[in-house]
């Protein structure tokens, strides 16, 4: 972990909260993290457990109607987001921050042109010209190996395939030079081949400009190929985090470890002589969280709850170098078998 | 592009050879009687007869329809029944009131209506939004020449700024023409007003939830240009379409504006041809009003594709 200081994003106790016909939805229900410049952390979780609103509420993008930051506090090189004025945000969104989305097909706007929505980002931010905005777009497009990129231009996104589109996401994104990235499953809704492209694409330009990067996905193989930490969320909370190799090798919550267990694995010899074990699937589902959880969020589906689990939260506890976890159980499941 | 409009224009031929197969045999087989009119209340059988002789009406219906039909395609729509001049001449020189009017209610109705379907979208549900689709539903529900009235008696009548009926062609100079066209523009054009601006507050509802506006706030853009690049463009082919039909609604519609403002236009023109059942002057008219019609169509479809990249023909 890195030192006090050295952090460009510091969230602490983030409570996002939406009001919905059934009640104030708790979607993200006290979650801090840090993250380091240069970084690549990895938020993980199932559909709904607060990954994406996360990300949204560090951008504030929150749609105010619905939903709204409760309780917390979010700093960026130590300035309150929180509390910042609209203004003052937008102008670190885009600039500082940037975010890519997981749907390429739509998040592009489908009547601008490419280069428009990308210089216009540089245009806004840089304080440049068009004409300048406009070679600094090619240069994106470049550097995000988009072939002819000049030609691309002038073309819109209906012309692009999904690979393509993503790119000119992620060239649109980094424009601005920022400090953080933050990557809404950037890989979801493209094909596996694609998928490796993309990554490798995002962290070579990681590389190339030192930009701190939130990678949030559900897929623990993406995470493993390209992150340095990864915490993960279960039902708006985070219930553990590590170093990513620490808790590849030894995951401490029983949620972590569901996942993992339903990650399918290629074993030809375990195919081949009929011993393959049946995929596991964490059974039972996400709670709704329409109401207050009062232990754990997860002892409904775990394995080793007791009693305590479900009536007292577990606090994050540090088990060493740097690897925290919310588990009252957590000697008897680092004693069981993964 | 340039052969679609090409093919456009040569299908519109059609269209117009069916509008005037109805509308000359729908006029003749309406009750009513010219030859009877021209001759007077106390004419005898045998003076109808001769004026509809002299008129040519006499003849089996299907050959006057191609007599008239003949001279169309020579650009003659005829003459008059009672005023002996060509009908040409005589919609030419009341062209000038009605497309002034139209243009100008149109004008009122896009350049308020818009921004204030903008406004409400982005204000949905708030106080803005709520006043100013009430006022929509208002503007919808109330008849035009009830406005009109309520307009002349305020500012005509009581404040006296602006004139109380009549129309002052662009010729005798831009203020007086234009002060002229105020009122009847604002009483015929609060109705497209409401609907173009509650058509456009639907659109931009629709767009605003889009993902690539979450991605346009993403980047930091300034509110404007969300809204009114980013928004309102994808959101045009819709309330596009409703001006058109707007216009389209307009270009008849004038006839009761142009009657309470005393506005010496097409409208005017068609009333009076109708109640004296001038045959080739009201054949005429319809004839002007469909090629309208189905010029503005024509134009409406082809912005789509300036609006909408992925549109193309």
């Amino acid at each position: 972990m890195s030192a006090a200081g050295s952090n460009i994003l510091e969230v602490r106790n983030l409570e996002t909260q939406f009001n919905t016909l059934d009640g104030v939805v708790r979607a993200v229900d006290g979650v801090s993290f840090d993250l380091a410049r240069g970084e690549t952390l990895g938020i993980v979780g199932e559909s709904g457990c607060g990954k994406s609103v996360t990300a949204l509420s560090i951008l504030r993008l929150i749609p105010p109607e619905t939903g709204r930051i409760a309780a917390g506090s979010i700093k960026f090189e130590g300035e309150e987001l929180t509390s910042l004025g609209e203004a003052a945000m937008k102008r670190l969104r885009g600039h500082r921050i940037s975010m890519i989305f997981q749907e390429p097909m739509t998040s592009l706007n489908p009547v601008l042109t490419v280069g428009t929505q990308i210089a216009e980002n540089v245009v806004r931010h840089m304080g440049v010209p068009w004409r300048a905005a406009r070679e600094r777009a090619c240069e994106m497009l470049d550097l995000v190996r988009i072939a002819d990129a000049r030609r691309r231009l002038d073309e819109y996104p209906h012309q692009l395939s999904g690979g393509m589109r993503q790119r000119v996401m992620i060239a649109m994104a980094l424009s601005c030079d920022p400090q953080v990235l933050i990557a809404d499953e950037p890989t979801t809704a493209l094909d596996v081949t694609i998928q490796a492209q993309i990554l490798q694409l995002m962290l070579e330009l990681k590389e190339k400009t030192g930009t701190a990067i939130v990678l949030i996905t559900h897929d623990l193989g993406v995470v493993a190929e390209t992150t340095e930490r990864v915490v993960v969320m279960y039902a708006g909370r985070k219930v553990e985090e590590a170093p990513v190799e620490a808790l590849f090798a030894e995951p401490l919550h029983p949620y972590t470890r569901g996942l993992m267990r339903a990650i399918p694995r290629l074993d030809v010899e375990a195919d081949a002589a009929g011993t393959r074990p049946r995929l596991q699937e964490i059974p039972g589902l996400v709670p709704r969280l329409t109401q207050p959880i009062p232990g754990c969020a997860f002892a409904p589906r775990c394995g080793f709850a007791t009693e305590r689990c479900r009536v007292e939260p577990p606090p994050l506890v540090d088990v060493g170098a740097g690897h925290t976890v919310a588990c009252w159980e957590v000697d008897r499941v680092r004693a069981s078998a993964l | 592009m340039t052969a679609y409009i090409v093919r456009r224009l040569f299908a519109t031929l059609p269209v117009m050879a069916v509008v005037a197969l109805f509308v000359f045999f729908l006029l003749r087989f309406a009750p009513g009687d010219p030859a009877a009119i021209i001759a007077g209340d106390d004419a005898t059988a045998e003076s109808i007869a001769a004026v509809r002789a002299k008129l040519g009406l006499d003849r089996p219906m299907v050959e006057q329809f191609f007599v008239w039909v003949w001279s169309l395609m020579q650009g003659d729509l005829g003459v008059s029944i009672f005023s002996n001049l060509a009908v040409t001449r005589l919609i030419s020189q009341r062209l000038e009131p009605t497309v002034a009017l139209t243009l100008s209610t149109l004008f009122v109705a896009v350049a308020l209506a818009v921004p204030i379907g903008v406004v409400a979208a982005w204000k949905a549900r708030k106080l803005v939004d709520r006043l100013v689709m009430g006022f929509a539903v208002l503007g919808f529900a109330m008849p035009g020449f009830v406005l009109a009235y309520i307009l002349i008696y305020f500012f005509a009548v009581q404040w006296q700024l602006l004139p109380v009926q009549g129309y002052k062609p662009i010729a005798e100079g831009f203020l007086p023409f234009a002060e002229s066209l105020i009122l009847p523009s604002v009483a015929l054009g609060v109705t497209y007003m409401a609907l173009i601006a509650r058509i456009t507050r639907a659109s931009m509802l629709e767009v605003l939830a889009q993902d690539y506006i979450r991605t346009a706030n993403a980047k930091g853009l300034a509110t404007d240009r969300v809204l009114l690049l980013h928004a309102l463009k994808n959101a045009a082919v819709p309330i596009v379409t409703v001006i058109g039909i707007g216009i389209a609604l307009l270009i008849s519609g004038v006839v009761i504006a142009e009657t309470v403002f005393n506005i010496p236009g097409l409208g005017r023109l068609t009333v009076d041809a109708v109640l004296k059942r001038d045959y080739p002057v009201v054949q005429g008219l319809i004839l002007v009003f469909a090629g309208a019609k189905v010029l503005v169509n024509l134009i409406i479809d082809i912005s789509y594709a300036f609006l909408d990249p992925r549109i193309r023909y």
